[in-house]
């Protein structure tokens, strides 16, 4: 069996900043097949975002990965220098922002932009760079590629704008694409027509695709897995269905039961007690501890992630799920 | 002068038949290059944008009006017509049954107060350099609600009624997470004692635990204060949640208005067929996405007749010359959509 196309064991992503260190990422594994689609949900400040950073290798100063291994196709991305890093990301791997304007220079027209894409990866003339330019933009479901290459970001709406910033990810027909709440900003409609051309990429290209966000109804639809994240660390995973209906972890369960669509109509919301915690200041031991009803003194220790299933795992010393008989 | 009291499910509020258009005033330098222009020969329409056109919606007392519709509808002009904010281009707000404007100035400055709005972006909706107790505590000393002596108990009261803990109240809104600061938006709200609040996508921008909370909060204020309340959001899962009736808008106009029941379950417009098919649920897993062609037009330049129609699976000739009228389908259930007459006059219905 040939290996994952993407493995993270272990992964800590730490900021070291003047108020204390950040544990942003906080021992993540997670790992993704061709062409299926791992759904990584998390509420503000999980570090969801902050994995798909580690992983294209993008996070700053004061950010840094002090431990775990990134593993694309078997090869451990630390052992890489930073050029060989540059041709693998944008290429092989690449990333789509929330907002597209993080991927888009505004001065520069699209096609500009696009061409310089191609020709960072490939030797082909500009031509050709042009041409693989309008088909991916027609790819995306962009009207008249061939004018729209020769406008400005600007010109375009939100939607259209985050669909170049698509297609500027596939212009190499990456292997993984780390999608960071593509369409969070995005009307119904529009969000249903990415979701559509990111659904037959998966399925035709057997890309391999994460999609982050905090929307559980979003990941319903589209995702294969699911992975919770809560404070930087990993709370539950598993595929979509087992998770979504019989979640494991409290917080999890918390989640799901504080979506509208799943409450009795004008029935209060079942809601998570208090907010998410403080990185700089995390209670000992289970870090959902303060909100959680099913908390007790066991859980001033730590859980560790327990795998009740082949690629079912939680992070819980009273889970809502018992392991199977 | 007593208000007039509305008769049972007469409106609370009602905006009737409200237009509002948004035109540029050209400054010095636009104003030489139109002359210029001219001069040439040149055609200088200047750009007029009709956010919101010719709208009639009446929300009763103790209702929740939801109303949706994609990013440019004008569902957030409507809701600043309703609050008061934006005076209509043309039609009347009326208030317990009065036109607001032909009240006189002290009733119509009571009505005004009756009504309260919650913003979308609690970052950008609270003054950043006042503290949490003179935002909440400045709108009723200046109306004199309370006295100067009964104010810090009044303000510790709008607090802990937002779910807020009162021992805060000197804290600046940087101090304060979005969920928290949404509260003291609401807070804010509340101080002035309104029967009717306009909740412009009120927690779009909250994290989905949060979001349930602030939801709560609102269900338990409905019931506490007897509060009326016009919801406006792009989330359909969470208007049908909160709503007792929905109103859909496409480019300025109604297109469907419905008990949410109904709406949801037999949504007539092709318009609210295709949005529902869009949202995202729980139970659907693995979905496959059906695409929607197109996206909402220019409202700078809106289609002709129905403004659907470049965007619409059923359109025929009809649909690009004459604009539909929004018009009763079933009881309580309003529509506008040519193909209703089609129906009528024996062909097959539209089936979603």
């Amino acid at each position: 069996m040939s290996a994952p196309t993407l493995e993270v064991r272990n992964l800590r992503t730490y900021f070291m900043t003047d108020a204390g260190v950040v544990r942003a990422v906080d021992d993540v594994s997670l790992s993704v097949e061709r062409g299926k689609v791992l759904g990584l949900v998390g509420e503000s400040g999980s570090g969801k975002s902050v994995t798909g950073f580690s992983i294209m290798g993008l996070v700053d100063p004061p950010g840094r990965v002090v431990g775990g291994n990134i593993f694309y196709r078997g090869q451990d991305l630390a052992t890489l220098t930073e050029e060989e890093m540059r041709a693998l990301r944008g290429n092989r791997i690449a990333m789509i922002f929330q907002d597209p304007m993080m991927t888009l220079n505004p001065v520069l027209r699209i096609d500009t932009q696009m061409i310089e894409t191609v020709l960072a990866h490939s030797s082909v003339s500009r031509e050709n760079a042009r041409d693989r330019a309008r088909e991916t933009l027609g790819l995306v479901g962009i009207p008249s590629p061939d004018e729209r290459l020769s406008s400005y970001p600007h010109q375009f709406s939100g939607g259209m704008r985050q669909r170049v910033a698509i297609a500027i990810a596939l212009l190499h027909n990456p292997d993984l694409i780390i999608a960071d709440e593509p369409t969070t900003a995005l009307d119904v409609t529009i969000q249903g027509q990415i979701l559509a051309e990111v659904q037959k990429l998966a399925r035709e290209r057997s890309t391999a695709l994460i999609w982050i966000t905090h929307d559980l109804t979003v990941i319903a639809g589209l995702a294969d897995d699911i992975a919770v994240m809560y404070a930087g660390r990993i709370v539950e995973t598993g595929p979509v269905d087992l998770v979504l209906d019989q979640p494991a972890h409290p917080y999890t369960h918390g989640l799901i039961s504080s979506v509208p669509s799943a409450n009795r109509r004008r029935a209060r919301l079942q809601q998570i007690p208090g907010m998410t915690p403080n990185l700089l200041r995390l209670p000992a031991g289970c870090v959902f501890r303060s909100r959680c009803e099913r908390a007790d003194d066991a859980c001033l220790q730590g859980p560790a992630l327990v795998e009740i299933a082949p690629g079912r795992a939680h992070r819980c010393f009273h889970p809502l799920q018992q392991l199977p008989v | 002068m007593s208000a007039v009291i509305p008769q049972d499910g007469a409106p609370l509020l009602q905006l009737h038949q409200v237009s509002r258009s948004f035109g540029s005033t050209p400054d010095v330098a636009a104003r030489v290059v139109r002359r210029v222009k001219r001069s040439f020969g040149a055609e200088t329409a200047s750009k007029t944008v009709i956010a919101v056109d010719n709208v009639t919606l009446g929300v009763r007392k103790g209702e929740v009006v939801g109303l949706v519709g994609e990013s440019g509808c004008g569902k957030s002009t409507l809701g600043r017509m309703a609050a008061g904010i934006l005076p209509p281009t043309h039609g009347q707000v009326s208030y317990e049954g009065t036109d607001i404007d032909s009240m006189p100035a002290d009733a119509r400055k009571r009505a005004k107060l009756k009504v309260q709005m919650i913003f979308q972006d609690p970052y950008s909706s609270l003054n950043p350099r006042m503290r949490v107790e003179d935002i909440v505590g400045q709108a009723p000393r200046v109306h004199g609600l309370v006295s100067r002596r009964e104010l810090a108990g009044y303000v510790d009261a709008q607090l802990a009624r937002a779910g807020l803990d009162p021992t805060l109240k000197q804290r600046y809104p940087h101090q304060f997470s979005g969920g928290q600061r949404q509260r003291i938006g609401i807070a804010r709200a509340l101080a002035v004692q309104p029967h009717f609040l306009v909740c412009d996508e009120a927690v779009a921008a909250l994290d989905v635990s949060i979001q349930a909370q602030i939801l709560n909060l609102f269900m338990d204020l409905r019931e506490q204060l007897d509060l009326t309340y016009l919801f406006i959001s792009h989330d359909l899962g969470v208007v049908e949640h909160l709503s007792d009736r929905v109103a859909v808008m496409y480019l300025g106009r109604i297109v469907e208005e419905a008990p949410t029941e109904e709406l949801f379950n037999r949504p007539n417009h092709p318009y609210t067929q295709g949005l529902l098919a869009q949202v995202p649920r729980l139970e659907r897993r693995r979905s496959t996405y059906m695409v929607v062609k197109g996206e909402i037009a220019s409202p700078l330049n809106p289609p002709s007749g129905c403004h659907l129609h470049p965007r619409c699976p059923h359109a025929m000739p009809r649909c690009s010359v004459e604009v539909p009228l929004l018009r009763e389908i079933a009881p309580m259930h309003r529509s506008a959509c040519h193909l209703n007459d089609m129906v009528r006059a024996g062909t097959p219905a539209l089936q979603s």
